[in-house]
């Protein structure tokens, strides 16, 4: 094989360009298809600065290694100086390189136009209640109070559902005119306790697990009705209004976010929103309402069961003290 | 070193690879045809359709869900079996892919969000699309109708086999045809949807809303050149929007589609505007020429979701805004699409906001057409600068929204009625959080001047004032200075007022200052430093060769 041979110089240029372009471009490139995300890792800064010195430190100790090196690296260096590649380059290279440099001082001495940062506290918790640190969610875990008096509304055909899916529910029984008002659930719970009613028996486990899927069904439609439009059908963080605030709506799918808290703080957020968040979280660019001022307890629970649902995750457990 | 064939081979790959590796483009096309409804898929297409859509579309498919009376545009009825995305002729069905590309992408600017799991985490899969619309098409009886199966029937719209290229003289070509086919009569002769005099509403008294077609971010089914091209080549059923398949050929529907294209306007992202600082006077209307050399910023406004009464349907998304400033003042103009000179307000159709403004009160937004009347003569324009009234220490500000009780904002309220009425259009007034209403300042304090153009569907409002008052309810202009700044907006024949409106969150404004002449003495003195290095490395490198010259 031919092989290329290249001044000292040359080959010390080459590997700058080639561990600044690596750093740059392959890091991001490389890390998109490991870690499969949409978007590539950011290089911060520093990083490349620190890949920087670390190369010239190298390629400074590979050059001087030898006097034969210094003399092979600087060689060509001392003939431009000389003129021996041309006057005209040599007096742009002597122009051109003080005239970065003296653009680079400006540029580090130059007042700044830089928009003030705010940053972004994931759980800021400065000011979190105690009292919310165990509550538990109130639909979650029916008592046999309630069960039971599920069983009883649903042996009568008499199912209570909250005022904002009534009509949805009744114009479907009036189209369809169903033997009990249950069926529209396409799930598995709802058509056992469905089936169970049928027999004459009911258990109440299943009672309880169609009782879950109907706060679930009144959760969603809470949802869809009062987050939605910010937190998106998806919980994703990405509704119709999203793009309008700064700070943008949380993506509760992410890993870091619901998942990594208890019940109790997800519904002290819903509850107090953005005007309750401690300074160092700055609640003056949090559009998150305060809940408490328009939904009831029951509403907001019934929301946050939907929104772990929908967004496939569970929360931490509070830990006993 | 030494540099092998090899290695140079290796490099290349590399690079190659990095280039290649970009975004992973959407998923709208499916990779494979609808599979055949078999009782399973459409049981499996309920539970999703339960789960997902019902909400907003109704158990029944007929658009009535819950959330449907807050949402302008409604949720589509599925029982009509009217689409208005198609690449289908005029009333025809849709294609299966039509409605798959609706599902994968979502409707922009609507509650319909893009259900692609390639878009969004949580999306349904390419099956999971398919077995929900599978379900979705039993709500019409249409579909099961073999004579009407636009593919089946050959209805489909194929796109031109002779695309003309997006350049300038297919673009002058297009608008030459805009002219023609009098697309201007509804969509306005600069296309901001201002054309009509008259505030339209369908056969359900739900407004119509003509597009601006210059907000790319407002159009529903696609800004490319191909999907503006479909849209008149297929019209939009239910609404006025005919084909144009019997009046413009092939070649001119797609030079409309390149002017089309070409009006869309590129929002810019920055959150803070520079203030530029100008000799003698500074303008004082919004057409002065003066405006044309200041930055531009394109500031994002959403409903008001923060408090009862909330608003999801907001008609102003964008206000451009720029600030010029002298010795002594400082002037803001600001610029929105309208479609609508609103300049009347009739206090007593005010929506009285009591009803949903309590815990436990049904819903706490404002129905999209039966709690506020969207009429023309009944509510003004109107907009709001804000800031705060205390100079920012750190990041700390009042709450975007009104501010708070413990930190009072500083508003600049322009209003449309009283400016066409000839009476002082412009009000200064305090905020301390949303509770109460704005409280106009005393007499003395009014200081900003302001002056208002409406012209084809767009308004442009300049307010001055001075840089400095000896008002502590106001806020101060210090050059240097990033002063917060975000704005409340409101369009009158949208039913917007009081708390019905739009806004945005905190920007900033900087007022530029001189750079200090030292930045450049430092610069300068680099520069000569560097360069005398130079010239003594070279005298140095010269003279080391004179020697072995001599000797040679």
């Amino acid at each position: 094989m031919k092989k290329l041979r290249i001044g000292g110089f040359l080959s010390v240029v080459v590997t700058l360009v080639f561990v600044y372009a690596l750093v740059k471009w392959g890091i991001p490139a490389v890390s998109r298809e490991v870690t499969t995300l949409p978007f590539p890792l950011p290089v911060p800064g520093a990083l490349m600065f620190i890949y920087m010195v670390l190369t010239v430190i190298a390629l400074f100790l590979f050059v001087t290694f030898s006097d034969e090196g210094l003399d092979d690296f600087l060689r060509p260096v001392k003939k431009f100086l000389r003129g021996g590649y041309g006057k005209i380059p040599r007096a742009a290279v002597l122009v051109a390189v003080p005239a970065l440099i003296g653009w680079q001082f400006y540029e580090i001495t130059v007042p700044k136009v830089e928009v003030p940062a705010s940053l972004r506290i994931q759980h800021p918790s400065s000011n979190f209640p105690k009292s919310f640190e165990a509550k538990q969610n109130l639909v979650a875990n029916p008592t046999d109070a309630q069960i039971d008096a599920f069983i009883e509304q649903a042996k009568a055909n008499e199912v209570q559902f909250i005022p904002q899916v009534q009509e949805d529910v009744e114009n479907w029984s009036d189209e369809m005119d169903p033997d009990h008002v249950l069926e529209f659930f396409p799930v598995e719970p709802v058509k056992q306790l469905l089936a169970q009613l049928e027999s004459g028996t009911v258990e109440k486990e299943t009672a309880k697990a169609a009782l879950m899927e109907k706060n679930l069904f009144e959760g969603r439609a809470l949802y869809a009705m009062n987050c939605r439009p910010c937190h998106g059908d998806s919980v994703a963080g990405d509704g119709p209004m999203a793009d309008g605030f700064k700070l943008r709506p949380i993506d509760f799918t992410d890993n870091g976010t619901i998942e990594t808290i208890v019940e109790g703080y997800t519904f002290w957020r819903v509850t107090n929103g953005g005007p309750g968040l401690p300074t160092e979280a700055t609640p003056w660019d949090s559009a998150m309402p305060e809940w408490k001022l328009s939904l009831t307890e029951e509403e907001r629970w019934k929301i946050i069961l939907a929104e772990y649902d929908l967004a496939q995750k569970t929360p931490r457990i509070p830990e006993s003290h | 070193m030494r540099i092998t064939n090899k290695m140079i081979v290796a490099v290349g790959v590399a690079l190659i690879a990095v280039w290649a590796s970009g975004p992973a483009l959407a998923a709208d096309k499916p990779t494979k045809p609808m599979p055949e409804a078999t009782e399973e898929l459409l049981e499996q297409g309920q539970a999703i359709y339960f789960k997902r859509c019902s909400f907003c579309h109704g158990l029944l498919g007929d658009g009535e869900g819950p959330a449907a009376k807050y949402l302008d545009p409604r949720p589509r009825d599925f029982t009509l079996g009217t689409f208005k995305f198609r690449t289908t002729q005029s009333g025809e069905l849709p294609t299966n892919e039509d409605l798959f590309r609706t599902v994968s992408r979502g409707l922009p600017s609507t509650g319909m969000q893009a259900f692609d799991n390639d878009l969004i985490k949580n999306g349904l899969s390419e099956d999971d699309r398919w077995r929900v619309i599978a379900y979705i098409k039993t709500f019409a009886q249409e579909f099961d109708d073999p004579d009407f199966d636009p593919v089946k029937t050959g209805k489909v719209i194929a796109l031109p086999a002779n695309r003309a290229p997006f350049n300038a003289e297919t673009i002058a070509k297009g608008k030459l045809v805009f002219e023609k086919a009098k697309c201007w009569s509804c969509h306005g002769k600069l296309g901001r949807g201002d054309g009509n005099k008259e505030f339209r509403k369908d056969d359900w008294g739900f407004p119509i809303r003509i597009r601006n077609v210059t907000h790319p971010w407002k159009i529903k089914a696609g800004t490319e050149v191909e999907d503006i091209y479909m849209r008149f080549t297929s019209g939009i059923s239910g609404t006025p929007m005919p084909s144009f398949v019997k009046t413009l050929n092939e070649e001119d529907r797609w030079n409309l589609a390149n002017y089309i294209k070409s009006l869309q306007h590129k929002r810019t992202s920055h959150q803070a505007l520079k203030a530029k600082p100008v000799e003698g006077a500074l303008p004082e209307g919004p057409d002065d020429a003066a405006w044309d050399v200041a930055e531009p910023m394109d500031m994002r406004l959403a409903g008001q979701v923060v408090a009862a009464p909330r608003w999801q349907n907001p008609s102003i998304e964008m206000v451009t805004v720029q600030a010029l400033f002298n010795e002594n003042d400082i002037a803001f103009r600001l610029t929105w699409d309208d479609p609508f000179k609103d300049v009347k307000h009739d206090k007593s159709k005010e929506f009285n906001t009591n009803e949903i403004s309590k815990v436990g009160g049904f819903n706490s937004y404002v129905e999209a057409n039966d709690m506020v009347p969207r009429a023309l003569e009944t509510f003004r324009d109107s907009i709001a600068l804000q800031f705060p009234v205390k100079p920012p220490q750190g990041t700390k500000k009042p709450h975007f929204y009104r501010g708070s009780s413990s930190d009072q904002v500083h508003l600049w309220v322009w209003r449309a009625d009283l400016d066409a009425a000839g009476k002082r259009g412009t009000e200064e007034g305090n905020a301390r959080g949303w509770k109460q209403p704005i409280k106009a300042q005393t007499e003395d304090g009014q200081q900003i001047t302001g002056k208002a153009i409406w012209d084809q569907g767009r308004w442009s409002v300049v307010m001055k004032r001075p840089l400095k008052t000896g008002d502590k309810n106001d806020v101060q202009f210090q050059k240097g200075v990033f002063i917060p700044m975000s704005l409340n907006a409101w369009d009158g024949s949208n039913g917007e007022h009081g708390l019905i409106m739009s806004l945005s969150t905190w920007h900033y404004v900087l007022l530029e200052a001189p750079t200090p002449i030292s930045v450049y003495v430092y610069a300068i003195l680099a520069f000569l430093v560097a360069g005398g290095l130079g010239i003594w490395l070279m005298r140095k490198a010269e003279n080391e060769i004179e020697p072995a010259e001599v000797s040679a």
